[in-house]
């Protein structure tokens, strides 16, 4: 992470010519220079280093001022010695990127800084080559819940919901989880483990005797073609009134829902998606609404071609709505639903109709059945994987216990077991068997003991190289990155070929990995975390002034709010940018394109949102974009702008946040203690600011504020030009003018708003501001050329960066930065291809490891 | 408009005065008026509050009228619009104003949330944080009580170091998570056999122990294999695994005592976020039942956290005052909006404290016997983690004396562990220090 604080570190400005300059005449005289360093370290530190600092860093990093808690005068050149390295590190850092000295203090010569840097990196390198046993970082970490829930899908072959069971993970923006100082484990983590582990096999392991199939069939008649109004059978946008409720279900297994259905089309409209839910019986008006979606149709064919569905699911991950004790009628039994959703959505579905909109297309569907358990095989496959069938069962079932868990530990424990770890569990089976009334709860327990073993629960990064177990965790490290789950059979069949430290072979997993749909839990959890795209979520949307962005409430005590169980448009926002990252990954195209790109990733309700034309459905997809859409790249998404936005007011500082966490890996500190607030400091000016653009304007002339805040606005100032909703917006109302939210008696409709903003909005919207040490920006399409100008080597080394510390699950070190260098000019000569990118990741000497620790031993 | 059955449920409690809800227990039976003061049990709650509070310089007006602050000067209370809602509880309310945790000063207000129950030196000293306030009352009376503490929050989890999502620790690096779904906290704390007998329970149990005799033999093999500085993360599983037998044991001795019997009726525990105030509530009734029932006693919750972007609690204020924005954003608007939320809160607290005091137990009620701190590490101004607003309620049989406004300010200063010291005291779990105290705060007694 490079330095940079809101406090003194936001000084670091750049410099962007010499900081080109510098980088590339660093790269090829690296080698000259080291050499000569090699003899000479303690007298070039005396002749060029000390008096460098002295000329241009002690007046603000000596005995007077240490801003940054940062002091040079005091360094005694001893690299060799490992003094103060990382201190050594950020100076290099700050030396190389041009963001020291301030652009408004006298700069140094350029070579004069190059012949520093090259001397403070070529002592660098030799200390880490010369110590490399010293001071390992600790890795062993427990599983995230995200990888706790995806290893229990693999390992079983069938998925329960756990991780909402399990206490929620920490999450911090712009950060990783996957750490060890993230991961802790305490006494409620453990208890909860015990509890999922159990109900994970109450429904792994089935009884002996073949259960009975609950069964429900509804069938929707209707007396078409009669043409008054709506159906029995049909479906409308926005209502929940056709549902099944199940007569029984049973306490596991998996289910099948069948049903028929077809669509009426309106003209120009060729597909609409349909939505199974179960759980609750939906009603806007209560806050109990719990449902899980079944599954989602797409039907094009019209009602002279019906066509018939079916969908699976576990019931276990269904909620039950209780029974409640309603007063003079009695406890009301349990109850389960299935409700049909039209989900359709070009934007209208929000526009609060009361009607019938017959330009609105519906769903027919004429009848929805439930079967549950699925018999077609029985036992079910989850079962007979672990209870595989054998002789042994019966003329030896102790031999058979031991076979059950030789199979079953070393795919738990993700590496070979040892005879003593299958005797351990094998005599807790024996001791414990006769307290149980059948051999399959005496089986469940004792295999729910492997399941809260540390060694089920941790990753581990220690084994020595050379080592068998090492490659066993490597192809841990791999699935675990890749897929955030274990390792699968091919995978652990080149562990124990030991070929997994072969860049070809490395290459050609992870390539085989990216294809795997379980790739796409590494970019949903990659992306969310390094783009903090989550927030999109929790902002709260002016529902006056955008009263087209959410599905709201009618009528009813709850009238006005959301919607609670319809997708929106902001889960598709978030879709948005992890399926774009995904199509980088798939089309392995530049990395840069995360700052600009020729497509976007739309579905309907995104493109109609954005303005682009022609996208029909709900599947999202590459798009081909113009410059007038406005769109391209990551800074332009709805997630990120409203997740950076009040949800009335674009927020610069939010949105100029971000650019420099996410985009230019910038470490930006929140604001210190006792700086007064963004709407203290404007004063009497904050209630008539018509923007937090123009608040901020007042809070810069605070001198304590004006610090911080000249170096961080001018990011987020161009992405004015985009509102609250990320929706482009060139024109705003004229200075002092406020505008005013939908209101349904003054616009009698949404076009009737639409055109009250049309005369409000008159003027051109200022975008423009001066970047640190840079040139006035005007808008978002001037600040991403910038980008791609000028920040193209801080750009592609974050995101190096972010691979790397998310793939290996702990934070880098100074001793990383060869690799991460090494990665970029990798990179560099084969256009960023972001790929590529990640296999070089892998195949990279950080990834691989070389954990030196001592008193690590071989393990079975 | 459509009625909901839970919905009359819940108006008829609320007019009832809070008698509807849960009736006097078995348990609670035992405090009957026979009991003698001193056998009464002593109990603590922390609530926590997030984003600060409203409390504007200006003294006129409409500024003033919304100052969290019930009033402007030391001594007797006189309520503003944002603290009426205590003023039926006048003479079970202190205000503390000028206190805070030095921990937590360099840490800025969005962060200062982590320290407010443990006043631990994140910073400087200790580097990272320590044990809280009801953990240490917890260590030394929690075997009184089937729980020895209850830890509740609205978005659960431990959160990460700077965005606490709980307020308790069992010490360094040991944060409990906090629990956020009402259903899972009725059913852990009401219904922990699930279902089973206590025959069936016990026979678990029994068997239960030889897992965890297992389970740290794994550990322990594992271990050996580690180098020093990965053998940390394998002691968090071994410290675990000794608190889950602790737990056996003790589940194990409790099952010799029956589990109090609760009524549900009115109880919305499947309750969400889409309704803050039920939602809110419903903690709080958590909380209350959990110590009616001396289930336990001591709580915590945190009731908005520090950094609640992600969460729905960033939509409470739209949700509830039909705010248009983040509740993050009210906490800077000026009157009225930022008033009508910390007043919006306040009911919630007020509605809390007036349940135990309408609740009768021995001669006096709850609140006499439950000492409640309520407030914030990050006051509206400046982002600062100084001078927090705070609280103090109840507590009244242990000496707390009430109605008035303290200022610890100038010379007067002193660290708000001092009030932790006391608390701890009162509730029979003394202890000679709390992170930075240098005494007690004998003024709380009058």
């Amino acid at each position: 992470m490079k330095l940079a604080c809101a406090g003194d570190a936001e000084k670091f400005s750049l410099k962007p010519v010499n900081c080109i300059l510098t980088l590339s005449m660093i790269c090829c005289s690296t080698v000259a220079l080291a050499a000569d360093a090699e003899g000479v370290g303690a007298a070039a530190f005396n002749s060029q280093v000390q008096p460098f600092f002295k000329t241009n860093c002690v007046k603000c990093h000596g005995p007077e001022k240490s801003k940054g808690k940062m002091t040079l005068h005091t360094l005694d050149g001893n690299l060799n010695g490992g003094h103060n390295v990382e201190q050594w590190e950020k100076i290099l850092e700050a030396l190389k990127s041009g963001e020291m000295p301030p652009e408004d203090e006298p700069q140094p010569k350029a070579e004069d800084r190059l012949a520093v840097a090259s001397w403070i990196e070529s002592g660098l390198r030799r200390y880490i080559e010369a110590n490399q046993k010293v001071e390992p970082v600790a890795t062993t970490r427990r599983l995230t819940n995200f990888e706790y829930q995806n290893t229990m899908r693999d390992l079983f072959g069938f998925e329960l919901k756990l991780s909402d069971k399990l206490p929620v993970d920490p999450v911090k923006a712009y950060r990783f989880n996957n750490t060890a100082d993230f991961m802790l484990l305490g006494p409620e983590q453990l208890d909860r483990y015990r509890e999922c582990a159990q109900r994970v096999l109450a429904s792994a392991i089935v009884a002996a005797e073949k259960p009975e199939v609950h069964r429900t069939k509804v069938d929707f008649k209707s007396d078409r073609p009669a043409e008054s109004g709506v159906q029995p059978d049909e479906v409308i946008p926005g209502a929940e009134n056709k549902s099944l409720r199940l007569k029984s279900w049973p306490q596991t297994g998996e289910f099948r829902m069948q049903f028929t259905a077809s669509a009426i089309l309106p003209a120009g409209i060729h597909e609409m998606p349909l939505r199974l839910v179960m759980g609750y019986n939906l009603d806007e008006n209560s806050s109990m609404f719990q449902m899980e979606p079944v599954g989602t149709v797409t039907l094009k064919n019209n009602l002279d071609h019906p066509q018939t569905f079916e969908l699976r699911g576990r019931i276990e991950n269904y909620p039950v709505r209780p029974g409640i004790n309603v007063e003079r009628r009695g406890v009301q039994p349990p109850t389960m639903t299935v409700t049909l959703q039209n989900l359709y959505s070009n934007g209208r579905p929000n526009d609060n109709l009361r009607g019938i909109e017959y330009s609105l297309p519906r769903a027919v569907v004429s009848s929805v059945e439930f079967e549950a358990p699925i018999l077609d095989v029985w036992p079910p496959e989850h079962h007979t994987r672990i209870l595989f069938p054998s002789p042994l069962r019966e003329s030896d079932p102790a031999a058979y216990v031991r076979e059950v868990l030789a199979r079953f530990l070393p795919r738990a424990f993700r590496r070979p077991v040892a005879a003593a770890e299958i005797a351990l569990f094998t005599e807790h089976y024996q001791q414990t068997a006769a307290t149980f009334s059948s051999f399959e709860e005496a089986m469940r327990d004792t295999l729910s003991l492997v399941l809260v073993s540390p060694q089920f629960l941790y990753h581990t990064d220690t084994a020595a190289d050379g080592t068998p177990t090492r490659h066993y965790e490597l192809a841990a490290k791999l699935s675990y990155f890749l897929w955030g789950s274990m390792p699968d059979d091919e995978l652990m069949s080149l562990a124990a070929q030991a070929r997994l430290r072969d860049p070809v072979v490395v290459q050609q997993q992870v390539l085989r990995m990216l294809a795997d749909r379980r790739a796409e839990a590494f970019v949903e959890n990659f992306t969310s975390q390094w783009l903090g795209t989550n927030k999109v979520k929790g902002v709260s949307i002016n529902r006056d002034l955008f009263p087209r962005f959410l599905a709201l409430v009618i009528n009813g005590e709850r009238a006005g709010t959301e919607v609670p169980y319809r997708p929106t448009i902001r889960d598709y926002m978030c879709q948005e940018t992890a399926g774009f990252f995904a199509e980088l990954i798939r089309q392995n195209a530049s990395v840069l394109n995360l700052v600009d790109s020729n497509f976007a990733y739309l579905n309907e309700p995104l493109a109609q949102h954005y303005g682009v034309p022609g996208v029909e459905g709900l599947a999202l997809r590459a798009v081909a974009i113009k410059p007038e859409h406005h769109l391209g790249g990551l800074l332009t998404q709805g997630a990120i702008l409203v997740g950076n936005s009040t949800g009335s007011a674009p927020h610069p500082i939010y949105r100029a946040v971000w650019l420099r966490e996410a985009i230019l890996g910038d470490d930006v500190k929140p604001p210190p203690a006792e700086v007064p607030a963004l709407s203290d400091s404007a004063g009497k000016a904050a209630d008539n600011a018509t923007s937090i653009a123009e608040m901020l304007r007042q809070h810069r002339k605070v001198e304590s504020c004006s610090d911080c805040h000249v170096r961080l606005d001018p990011w987020g100032i161009p992405f004015e030009e985009y509102n609250s909703i990320g929706r482009y917006q060139p024109l705003v109302p004229k200075n002092g003018v406020r505008l005013r939210g939908f209101n349904l008696e003054q616009d009698k409709d949404l076009a009737g708003y639409e055109a009250y903003l049309k005369t409000v909005n008159t003027v051109k919207l200022e975008a423009a501001a001066r970047v640190p040490s840079g040139p006035e920006i005007n808008g978002v399409a001037e600040l991403k050329a910038y980008l791609l100008r000028e920040k193209k080597t801080e750009i592609v080394t974050n995101v190096i960066r972010r691979l790397l510390t998310y793939g290996i699950g702990r934070p880098l070190t100074f001793r990383d930065r060869f690799t991460v260098e090494s990665l970029l000019q990798q990179a560099k000569t084969n256009d960023y291809k972001l790929r590529d990118l990640i296999v070089a990741v892998c195949q990279s000497k950080t990834f691989q490891g070389n954990p030196i620790k001592s008193s690590a031993s071989t393990t079975p | 408009m459509k009625q909901k059955s839970w919905h009359l449920d819940r108006r008829e409690f609320l007019k009832g005065g809070g008698m509807a809800l849960a009736l006097p227990l078995l348990n609670a039976m035992s405090w009957g008026k026979t009991a003698p003061a001193n056998k009464m049990p002593k109990r603590m709650m922390i609530g926590y509050m997030a984003y600060g509070v409203y409390e504007p310089k200006g003294e006129k007006d409409l500024h003033h009228d919304w100052n969290w602050w019930p009033c402007k000067d030391p001594g007797p209370l006189t309520f503003t619009k944002s603290a009426a809602p205590f003023e039926p509880l006048k003479d079970y309310v202190t205000y503390l104003r000028g206190l805070d945790h030095a921990g937590g000063w360099a840490l800025g207000g969005h962060s200062s949330g982590d320290v407010f129950a443990t006043g631990a030196d994140m910073m400087n000293a200790e580097k990272t944080n320590n044990i809280s306030i009801d953990q240490v009352a917890a260590n030394i009376r929690g075997h009184e009580t089937r729980y020895p503490s209850l830890v509740l929050g609205t978005e659960g989890g431990t959160g990460s170091y700077g965005s606490c999502k709980t307020l308790s620790h069992y010490g360094p690096g040991r944060p409990i998570p906090s629990m956020e779904k009402p259903q899972e906290i009725f059913n852990r704390i009401f219904q922990p056999y699930a279902g089973k007998t206590v025959e069936e329970i016990r026979a678990g149990l029994k068997r239960e122990a030889s897992v965890l005799d297992m389970m740290l033999a794994q550990s322990k093999s594992m271990k050996q294999r580690l180098g020093h500085e990965d053998q940390g993360k394998m002691n968090e599983y071994l410290d675990s695994i000794r608190s889950l037998e602790q737990r056996v044991e003790r589940t194990s001795r409790w099952t010799q005592e029956p589990l109090p019997k609760v009524d549900t009726k009115g109880l919305n525990l499947e309750v969400s976020h889409k309704d803050p105030l039920e939602y809110i509530r419903c903690m709080y009734d958590l909380i209350y039942l959990a110590f009616q029932t001396d289930s336990t006693r001591f709580a915590t919750l945190m009731l908005e956290s520090e950094s609640s972007q992600g969460s729905e609690l960033w939509n409470y204020a739209t949700y509830t005052l039909g705010y248009k924005g983040a509740t993050h954003d009210i906490a800077h608007k000026r009157p009225p909006e930022s008033g009508l939320w910390d007043n919006w809160r306040a009911q919630q607290h007020a509605y809390f404290l007036k349940r135990l005091r309408d609740t009768k137990e021995g001669d006096g009620n709850m609140l006499d016997n439950t000492v409640v701190l309520w407030g914030s590490a990050h006051p509206h101004e400046s982002h600062t983690g100084k001078k927090y607003p705070l609280q103090l309620a109840g507590g009244n049989n242990f000496g707390f004396k009430h109605g008035k406004l303290h200022a610890f300010e100038g010379d007067k200063k002193v660290p708000l562990a001092n009030a932790f010291v006391s608390m701890l005291k009162a509730v029979d779990a003394p202890v000679t220090k709390f992170a930075d105290s240098t005494g007690e705060m004998p003024i709380l007694f009058g």
